[in-house]
């Protein structure tokens, strides 16, 4: 982590907004940004350049030309992919994304061997399990935003409900990042305080329900995704890995064997650090639980198989 | 409304000096106004501290105090002056001595300061808070003590000493009184909202539970000569952030009940919701019969205190 140089692939929303919010808050030495439209990564680039200006900490801002140019970065951070549009199906999104993310992490594999894989392409567990498939790397080095996410959304979601707390609530998400997640607010604090003292059961089931639209409630209104919180989430996670701070965050990682589960890549709270995920935490799910992140687990096994189907893999 | 403008401290120790420079550095109030017994001392310490925050690029302005008077249009006082128990001294001794010097700032503040919120951090900490109370006449909102935030703090920084991972995202629980009867709640303890029951076996935690208990003690013996002051200025800080910046969020605080968790005309340390009126609501947890009991034994051990300077005539002069 000497050069502390971060790549973003997918210089949209989300790979720009994640761009600035880690140059805003000083943590790389060198973020370089690239996109495959023309003009769009070197332009984002110059503007958040300039902005460093008035940041806590000097951050060096470069475009790519070529996916060449993305090289020796620390984290690469992979957002690129194409939203779903009107007549698609999902198993046509699924084998478009995959391709897009299929041909950027080979060029990752090319350019910045040793680096640590953020994916944040959806369908984002499966297209992480793809990363990981295709780059055959070990499986610390390869982390799903999810959690970061989904517990970020959570944790509005609770203040809302409350309408105190704000910035001290707990954010634990497990299982997939789509609709079949599973928040867990009762088991999160608000300060010192058990969010089991201050909700009752039909509140938790408002928020659960409410964190899983977190996501399509903002399409709603934006007719497009939400990248202020996917942007933030990112930060967190990147400056995780290059400050090595050791901090629990749910992500989506290949499991062998924990929570019964094998060769999917799902949401866990996980510890990272400078080796990305340092540690899968297993935690005690009650029955209920369980049973949801099996659906969880199974439904992104269900987006595997039709990478399997159509050879994706041969 | 513009509120959070002027923050006092009184007490240039070791920990009334850093909780101002924590305040000047993070730029949390234009005014910080240090009040010391020396005034050429308190000046040196607030010209060294303005001029850090310059160099810091911050606005906050640290001025000395000549008289009480300059702490007219305070939003907090902090209270940290005390004298420190030096040998030969009973625990009677020093607590009626450090019980005299607040109640004669707590009497300023009540004509200097009546709008402020008073945030108290002299030790034995519940009984000050009590005096402070009592002195200003404030309703009990507005008089805090700097308790379970510090304690809370140090459970958090043993844990993370047992896991080595998840620093500054462990969330502990201390309830209680700020001295050995402290109640440290483990059941109510996350990692990131992972219970650390999935994360340590109960030996581990009992261990924590009593480093927590001794965490100011180590520090004393270590030092030799004084008491820890870095993490104890850090949790007055946070309580004046969230009372300057009316954050709405749960800190543990000492301070009065009135019919909560079953006790009144006592204080204890217990979650409150802080924001710009100081302690705007107390949270009531559902504890387990234990922590009942522990809890009842914390109370108690103020209540002695109290009850202690009660018969010392100490609040004869209360009108």
């Amino acid at each position: 982590m000497t050069n502390r140089r971060v790549g973003i692939i997918g210089a949209g929303a989300v790979g720009a907004t994640a761009a600035y919010t880690l140059a805003m808050k000083g943590v790389c030495k060198e973020i370089i940004l690239f996109d495959i439209a023309d003009g769009v990564a070197q332009g984002k680039a110059i503007d958040i350049a300039q902005a460093t200006q008035y940041a806590p900490q000097p951050t060096i801002l470069t475009s790519a030309k070529t996916p060449a140019d993305v090289k020796d970065c620390d984290i690469v951070v992979i957002t690129a992919g194409v939203p779903r549009k009107g007549d698609m199906t999902r198993e046509d999104l699924l084998m478009i994304n995959a391709k897009i993310i299929k041909s950027v992490t080979q060029d990752v594999m090319k350019y910045s061997p040793n680096a640590i894989i953020v994916s944040v392409s959806n369908p984002l567990d499966v297209m992480t399990y793809a990363i990981q498939k295709i780059t055959a790397w070990e499986s610390n080095r390869i982390i799903g935003l999810a959690g970061a996410l989904d517990g970020s959304r959570m944790a509005y979601q609770i203040y809302k409900q409350l309408g105190y707390g704000a910035g001290q609530i707990g954010t634990l998400v497990i299982g997939d990042h789509g609709q079949n997640m599973v928040p867990l607010p009762q088991k999160v604090q608000v300060g010192d305080v058990p969010s089991t003292d201050l909700l009752d059961d039909e509140a938790f089931a408002g928020i659960i329900e409410r964190t899983k639209n977190g996501g399509a409630e903002i399409v709603k209104y934006l007719g497009t995704s939400g990248y202020y919180g996917p942007a933030s989430a990112i930060a967190h996670m990147v400056e995780a890995i290059l400050n090595d701070t050791q901090t629990v965050v749910s992500c989506s990682v290949l499991l062998n064997g924990e929570y019964g589960v094998n060769n999917v890549t799902v949401g866990v709270p996980v510890v990272l650090g400078k080796n990305g995920v340092e540690k899968i935490i297993q935690m005690t799910l009650d029955p209920k639980t369980q049973k949801k992140f099996q659906d969880s687990v199974d439904s992104i096994q269900e987006s595997i198989e039709i990478l399997n189907n159509n050879g994706f893999f041969d | 409304m513009a509120k959070g403008k002027k923050v006092t401290v009184i007490g240039t120790g070791n920990f009334g000096s850093t909780v101002a420079f924590i305040l000047a550095m993070n730029g949390t109030c234009h005014n910080v106004l240090l009040r010391g017994r020396n005034y050429d001392v308190t000046k040196g310490k607030a010209l060294d501290m303005s001029q850090a925050a310059n160099a810091a690029r911050q606005h906050t302005i640290v001025k000395a105090a000549k008289g009480p008077e300059d702490m007219v249009g305070s939003d907090v006082v902090v209270i940290t002056a005390g004298a420190p128990r030096t040998p030969g001294m009973s625990r009677d001794d020093l607590l009626v001595m450090n019980a005299d010097i607040v109640k004669m700032y707590a009497k300023e503040i009540k004509e200097y300061a009546p709008e402020a919120v008073v945030v108290v951090v002299s030790n034995p900490l519940d009984v000050m808070t009590y005096v402070a109370l009592k002195y200003t006449g404030f309703p009990r909102e507005r008089v805090l003590g700097m308790a379970g935030v510090l304690d809370a703090a140090r459970m958090a920084h043993f844990i993370y000493e047992k896991l080595e991972y998840g620093a500054g995202q462990i969330r502990a629980t201390v309830m209680g009184g700020h001295g050995d009867t402290m109640v440290p709640l483990p059941k109510f303890t996350t990692v990131a909202g992972v219970p650390i029951e999935d994360l340590l076996d109960s030996e581990e935690i009992g261990e924590i539970v009593q480093k927590t208990r001794n965490g100011g003690a180590q520090i004393v013996n270590l030092l030799g000569n004084g008491s820890a002051y870095y993490a104890p200025a850090k949790s007055t800080t946070v309580m004046v952030d969230a009372i300057l910046k009316d954050t709405n969020q749960i800190h543990s605080c000492a301070i009065m009940l009135q019919n909560d968790y079953g006790y009144s005309d006592i204080v204890s340390g217990v979650p409150v919701m802080i924001g710009a009126g100081g302690a705007e609501e107390v949270i009531m947890m559902t504890l387990k019969n234990l922590q009942v009991k522990k809890f009842e034994k914390s109370v108690a051990a103020v209540q002695e205190m109290v009850d202690t300077l009660y018969k010392l005539n100490f609040f004869e002069d209360l009108n």
